[in-house]
């Protein structure tokens, strides 16, 4: 072994020390030391929390902590944090969040608390902290600190029509050229049908184009400035909206997740590219079961670059009882409780826990979960988390990015003027502090 | 014989008044008084993507006038107050007079005309996304049924200021024809009948009696709805968050997005002022008129 080599055996191995429970801590572990507080949850009520929150009960026994739920759609979710955040209120003390959205945001605010040294020194003994997607523990770093834990695995990818694409005579694609030429194709053979949708809502753009941007080997920043214009950027905002344009349904500007995933399960759409959370609501009545296949979205000139991203769960900076909350936080993402809502749907970030004999049986019930953990698999391997611009104002950089691929698909500018456009605001907003 | 220790004089008459009535007053200005001076207090403060503020007098209100974004969402508030007004009044009016010279629609009948503005707005939103999807809903539907072209709706950057304003005109023209109606049967019956006597049309008599002695409760419905549409917002969200590209960003919609979802709280308070401004002085204005109308 190479001296470089060793130091990089010994630089893990101390990382690994330093990362799990240290055998005192975790023996000494009790989970009734807070018995009798009382831990707000700000949730967002999706299909996540959800599953999270149907085993309520029993964290509540075992730790004796009473936990009030505050839930509320993502949007007025998120509302209801900057109010609380702004006020620096410690009315709540563990909260639902997205790194790749708004991670830099908040850390940069100061409104993460800093779960490292709670992971470290007060985590039980099963918890298994190393078990976690490295990835999106590194998602949830910023400045050196953990800001959250990964609560489930997600990412857009292709639901395809077996049926339709065998009676059209065309082959699964393979690259997001035979995308766009197994649309065309579906176009001619059944005109009732809408032979590829994805999301064209401008806040939502980002989620699914970004896949599209990396798939295809462009990148959303160049030397510190926006890089739209670059010619795979240019690319990318073409193909995507063009696909949305020439073989979308009409009115897909307006098309978010749950219009794409209405209108795929209505059995009107050949291809959805669409979160891997939306598998539950899609075969929803069972009518897709048998005639459904799913795969990340095929490559591009960089291969597969799936976009990988999952919600986290932070504890609040301004929270009077952080180790409280921690303890809700260790136990929502256990690998007890991520094995209890992956067999409900939700992608564990544990691959223990996705390679547990319960969970494989219940993704070998039905060939198409199949296909879904196996394109999960990838995302957790090559996954990028990059949605939107990896800077403090991400929300506000996708809608450049949205308005750039809504101009194109209603033709209101050129490509160049397009990009340009976006560009400009974007530099704006990188130069930002 | 007057006990005089039981006399009330006006002075404590009006000590007791005040302190009957102080705590409500004191609510009252806790719940409007606060809020709007902690408003104006975030509008002379400049808040950083990481929330860090810093006090910046007016400039918030300089990068206003500098804003198109500011601009194109006035022009699409303006735009969708005048002609949802317009379709609410006329139709409203309308309404109203159907139903006050049909004496005998059934009471259920007479509920359900009125009975949209009832419904959440949130409810009303999502129907409406639901009729007007150009690929599943009903709306596109008919449209094609009747051999017409289907139409983008929501989805179209021309027609979806029209559209918002037919679901805004859906739900609240029967408020209008409620006030309305309520004016009309306090007008005289004697004014009527010497209209008959002299022979009037039906239209002469609309147009010379009825629609002058109803001009201050028509101004009074042109207040209540000026003050909701021009603060649109609830409708705009569901179906298009102010979409396609910024065609539907209004005033609201635009100060919610940079306060709650780009977490400008400073500049969105000068945005959301500089609405409250524009509120009062149209409703100043009508106010106004509705003196010059009154009889």
């Amino acid at each position: 072994m190479s001296r470089s080599a060793w130091a990089t055996h010994i630089a893990v191995t101390v990382a690994a020390l330093g990362a799990a429970p240290t055998a005192a801590s975790a023996a000494d572990f009790d989970w009734k030391r807070f018995q009798g507080k009382t831990v707000t949850f700000l949730a967002n009520n999706n299909p996540v929390a959800q599953a999270l929150l149907t085993n309520k009960a029993d964290f509540e026994k075992l730790t004796g902590i009473t936990l009030k739920v505050d839930g509320y759609q993502e949007q007025q979710m998120r509302q209801r944090l900057v109010t609380v955040m702004n006020a620096r209120s410690d009315e709540v003390d563990v909260f639902m969040t997205l790194p790749s959205r708004e991670g830099e945001q908040f850390a940069a605010a100061g409104w993460y608390g800093d779960l490292s040294a709670m992971a470290k020194n007060q985590a039980a003994k099963e918890y298994d902290f190393a078990g976690l997607s490295q990835a999106l523990l590194k998602a949830g770093t910023f400045g050196g600190k953990l800001t959250s834990m990964p609560m489930n695995i997600e990412g857009p990818i292709l639901y395809y029509r077996t049926d339709i694409l065998a009676k059209c005579g065309v082959e699964k694609p393979a690259t997001i050229k035979d995308v766009e030429a197994a649309a065309q194709k579906i176009k001619a053979c059944d005109a009732a049908i809408t032979p590829f949708v994805s999301r064209g809502l401008k806040p939502a753009v980002a989620y699914t184009f970004s896949n599209m941007l990396h798939n295809m080997g462009g990148s959303y920043m160049a030397n510190g400035k926006s890089n739209l214009c670059s010619p795979r950027g240019k690319e990318a905002l073409d193909t995507y909206s063009r696909l949305l344009r020439d073989y979308g349904p009409p009115g897909v500007v307006n098309y978010s997740f749950q219009q794409i995933s209405a209108l795929y399960r209505s059995g009107r759409a050949a291809m959805s590219f669409e979160s891997s959370n939306e598998l539950r609501t899609v075969m929803e009545g069972g009518e897709r079961l048998k005639d459904t296949g799913l795969m990340p979205f095929p490559a591009g000139e960089a291969g597969l670059v799936p976009t990988a991203i999952g919600w986290g769960m932070a504890v609040s900076a301004f929270s009077k009882q952080q180790d409280a909350a921690w303890y809700f936080v260790q136990w929502a993402t256990s690998p007890e409780i991520q094995k209890r809502m992956a067999v409900q749907g939700i992608a564990p970030p544990r691959p223990a826990v996705a390679n547990d004999p319960e969970y494989r049986k219940w993704i070998d019930e039905q060939p198409v979960r199949k296909q879904w953990q196996a394109a999960l698999d990838l995302l957790a391997t090559k996954g990028s988390s990059e949605v939107g611009y990896p800077i403090v104002a991400n929300p506000e950089s996708r809608e450049f990015i949205g308005q750039a691929v809504q101009d194109l698909i209603l033709k209101q500018k050129t490509l160049d003027q397009a990009c340009a456009d976006a560009d400009k605001g974007l530099d704006a907003l990188i130069a930002q502090k | 014989m007057v006990d005089a220790a039981n006399t009330v004089t006006p002075d404590r008459q009006r000590v007791e008044l005040a302190a009957l009535s102080a705590p409500a007053v004191l609510f009252t200005l806790a719940m409007i008084a606060f809020p709007l001076a902690y408003t104006v207090w975030l509008g002379f403060h400049a808040f950083s993507s990481t929330g860090r503020q810093s006090f910046t007098g007016l400039g918030n209100y300089s990068k206003l006038i500098a804003d198109t974004e500011f601009w194109h969402g006035l022009w699409v508030t303006l735009a969708l107050y005048l002609l949802s007004l317009v379709l609410q009044l006329v139709l409203g009016i309308w309404l109203a007079m159907l139903l006050f010279n049909a004496k005998r629609l059934p009471g259920i009948v007479r509920s359900l005309f009125i009975s949209p503005f009832m419904m959440p707005p949130v409810v009303a939103g999502l129907m409406w996304l639901v009729i007007l999807d150009p690929s599943l809903g009903a709306a596109n539907y008919i449209l094609q049924a009747a051999g017409l072209p289907p139409s983008d709706w929501l989805a179209s950057p021309i027609w979806v200021i029209p559209t918002i304003a037919l679901i805004d005109t859906w739900q609240w023209a029967p408020y209008v024809a409620l006030i309305v109606l309520g004016g009309l049967q306090s007008l005289p019956a004697s004014v009527y009948e010497a209209a008959q006597i002299d022979g009037a049309s039906a239209f002469t008599t609309f147009r010379r009696i009825t629609l002058p002695l109803l001009l201050p409760t028509i101004v009074t419905a042109v207040i209540l709805r000026s003050v909701d549409l021009l603060r649109f917002f609830d409708i705009i969200y569901i179906t298009t968050q102010g979409g396609p590209g910024n065609a539907s960003n209004t005033l609201n919609i635009y100060g919610f997005r940079v306060g709650f979802e780009f977490f400008n709280i400073g500049y969105a308070s000068a945005l959301m002022l500089t609405l409250t401004v524009i509120v009062f002085g149209v409703v100043l204005a009508f106010n106004r008129l509705r003196g010059a109308v009154a009889w």
